[in-house]
């Protein structure tokens, strides 16, 4: 070690400053200086994007917060207000309403890129965690985020997902009284859903810097599209100006479709049944949730039998979750020691597959629960978890192209 | 990576527009004026909805989020917004309610009405529905079983509907002196609500353009500033 103690005569403030908190030393490591692989493509700008479309919910949700009402005779008159009454209103919800959208696209795209170069393997399977815990909450905080409207659609979707948990065997049904703070969705449930639709956001930034701490830990550093580790230091660049430029541009091109969408097309990843205020008498035709749930929404209405003792309801939860949670156990089940799709034939079809299936899954979800659909689904499930099954064994049988040495 | 990006947007259309579709029977579309993105709100047809709004809708629906304040964003000037206030009786920091309470509603239809402020907002199509339902009441065809609490309407889920056509011939005394057509009244009124539903439209769509349009050439500068900084890495692998 070679400072082990402070200057006692330090040549600058700085220098002061950083021999007590080594923040400026830490930022130009982190965000200057940290090397990066040369051969990224654009794949890996969706990382940085998520990063971005997390502070800007977190900013354009501060805004609302100062303006919503979490109260169940107020919030969806709150919401009219910020739309017609508050300067820049409208332009702030826009953003946070289709911010919403355009952030789980950057994310599937983010965990695509994952699956397709290998990304989740060793010694990435902490990193690749992180990221599945994150997707988990970004989906508690988008669910909760969609009632606070308090429109039809936020009522019943909130009825139905909550539900759910009554499925958990014995306690289910209290668990579900104590969650709602009465005996349905009600003004007590938009309370607590708001105070923890603030909170979530949080939390995930706190995730997503472990997240980026296991990224940046030089054991590990980002993966390639050739998948294979990088031992020299001529294939590295250092992240700024070279990805910084990158993730600048890619930033822009983002914002084309995104303001696109917040301008000229903001209620289109909506649902119209959103602006009919809640009411508990009234059932809406179809409920259904937002695009992005759809593919595991699915899954869940796939599973209409029964097994044995066990429930269909409690057997569809349990592959919803699942059908995220598998993701977990991803690095385990993919034995192959290469890691890019590109030397590895069978699974980049499995992977194209897999994309199309989940795909498929999403317009289903869409569709009523009723056949020829239900079928469907079910195939569409098996296959979706068939492809993870299927992983082990296709390491053993498949014959990889030969790696390059270096890039 | 390309191949990635472009299914992905094919899959994503196809899987939209399955999503949109699934819907009742087709709208007509009607040529509204605030589709082009230039547009702004003409005062004198958000007069005449006005007109039919307040002298046909609201004996049963109210515009909740609307004041006759309001009507000064779109052209009118305070002594107009005033005269208007006056003649029904209203300060011009009144919301508009409906004449019809709900629990006498909830007698006549068994229903409390509802409010037509983001209707436009709240029904697939928006103004091309509003304007479909109020022109789409036609004899029930033969054989369909018509409750006698119901109209039959083309465009309205499952045909029968409660509201008794609202819009007849000649039925409003246009400021102007259009004719009152019931076609000419479903589209003024069905505008007005276009601008109840949503007041920021033309804002939004004449600011979009700029908006865009920045981040776009800011986008290219910003591709020829990564190209020129890239250009003294050698890359064998650019995919
Ligand atoms: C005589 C009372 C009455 C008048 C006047 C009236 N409505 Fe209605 N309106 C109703 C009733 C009743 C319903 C509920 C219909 C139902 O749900 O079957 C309704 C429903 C509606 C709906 C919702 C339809 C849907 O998709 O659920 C719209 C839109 C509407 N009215 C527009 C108008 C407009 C515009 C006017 C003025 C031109 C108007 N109404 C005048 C009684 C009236
Ligand atoms: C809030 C959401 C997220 C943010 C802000 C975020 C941010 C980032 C950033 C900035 C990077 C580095 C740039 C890059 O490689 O793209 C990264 C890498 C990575 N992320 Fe995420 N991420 C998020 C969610 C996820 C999720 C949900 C997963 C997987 C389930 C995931 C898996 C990974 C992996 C495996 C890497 C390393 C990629 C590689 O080097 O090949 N991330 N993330």
């Amino acid at each position: 070690m070679a400072k082990q103690q402070v200057n006692p005569n330090p040549s600058s403030k700085l220098e002061w400053f950083e021999d007590r908190l080594p923040l400026i030393s830490f930022m130009k490591a982190e965000l200057v200086d940290y090397p990066a692989p040369k051969n990224l493509n654009y794949a890996w700008n969706f990382g940085s994007l998520a990063g971005i479309a997390l502070i800007l919910q977190i900013l354009t949700g501060f805004f609302l917060t100062m303006h919503y009402k979490a109260d169940a005779g107020l919030a969806f008159d709150s919401i009219q207000h910020i739309m017609r009454d508050v300067n820049w209103g409208w332009l702030i919800r826009n953003l946070h309403m289709v911010g919403a959208s355009f952030f789980f696209i950057v994310v599937y795209i983010h965990i695509g890129r994952g699956l397709y170069y290998g990304s989740y393997k060793s010694p990435r399977e902490i990193l690749w965690g992180m990221g599945v815990l994150i997707f988990f909450l970004m989906m508690a905080t988008a669910f909760l985020g969609y009632v606070l409207p308090w429109g039809q659609m936020s009522f019943w979707g909130a009825q139905v997902i909550t539900n759910l948990i009554s499925v958990i065997p014995l306690v289910g049904d209290d668990i579900v009284i104590w969650l709602w703070g009465g005996y349905g969705v009600n003004d007590a449930t938009l309370t607590r859903f708001y105070s923890l639709h603030f909170l979530l956001p949080f939390v995930i930034l706190g995730v997503v810097f472990l997240h980026l701490w296991a990224l940046h830990n030089r054991k590990v550093k980002s993966n390639n599209p050739t998948g294979i580790d990088l031992k020299k230091d001529t294939d590295f660049v250092p992240f700024h100006p070279y990805y910084t430029i990158k993730d600048t541009f890619g930033l822009a091109v983002y914002m084309l479709p995104f303001l696109f969408m917040v301008f000229y097309m903001p209620d289109y990843l909506g649902h119209t049944d959103n602006y009919i205020p809640a009411d508990p008498m009234t059932t809406p035709a179809h409920i259904v949730p937002e695009w992005y749930f759809l593919p595991f929404y699915a899954i869940l209405r796939a599973i209409n039998f029964n097994i044995l003792f066990l429930d269909s309801k409690l057997l569809g939860v349990i592959a919803m979750v699942s059908s995220i949670a598998i993701l977990f156990i991803l690095p385990i089940l993919d034995k192959s020691k290469v890691r890019s799709a590109r030397f590895r034939p069978i699974y980049k079809v499995m992977f194209w597959a897999f994309i199309a299936n989940f795909f498929f899954l999403g317009w289903l979800g869409a569709k009523p629960a009723e056949q020829p659909y239900t079928a469907m689904s079910q195939v569409a499930t098996a296959l979706y978890f068939g492809f993870f099954l299927a992983l082990p064994w296709i390491a053993k049988i498949e014959k990889t192209k030969p790696l390059p040495t270096s890039i | 990576m390309k191949k990635l990006l472009s299914l992905l947007t094919v899959l994503t259309l196809v899987s939209t527009s399955a999503l949109a579709a699934g819907g009742s029977v087709e709208l007509p579309k009607q040529p509204w004026s605030f589709q082009s993105v230039k547009a702004d709100w003409e005062k004198d047809k958000i007069y005449r909805g006005y007109q039919v709004a307040t002298q046909v809708c609201m004996s049963c629906h109210g515009f909740k989020y609307i004041k006759h304040r309001d009507l000064m964003k779109v052209g009118f000037t305070e002594a107009e917004v005033k005269k208007l206030a006056e003649e029904m009786e209203m300060s011009v920091m009144d919301t508009f309610k409906s004449a019809l309470s709900d629990e006498d509603a909830i007698a006549a239809y068994a229903k409390a009405l509802p409010d037509l402020s983001v209707m436009n907002k709240a029904r697939p199509g928006g103004a091309d529905y509003t304007y479909a339902l109020l022109t789409g009441y036609k004899e029930a065809p033969e054989g369909f079983n018509l409750p006698d609490t119901g109209s039959y309407n083309e465009y309205f889920p499952g045909h029968v509907i409660a509201m008794p056509a609202p819009l007849a011939e000649g039925q409003v005394d246009y400021f102007d002196g259009t004719n009152a057509t019931v076609k000419q009244m479903a589209s003024d009124v069905a505008y007005f609500m276009q601008w109840t539903a949503e007041p920021e439209l033309t804002t939004r769509q004449q600011l979009g353009v700029y908006v865009l349009l920045y981040v776009f050439i800011l986008a290219i500068l910003l591709y020829f500033t990564k190209k020129r900084i890239w250009s003294d890495i050698k890359r064998k692998d650019t995919e």
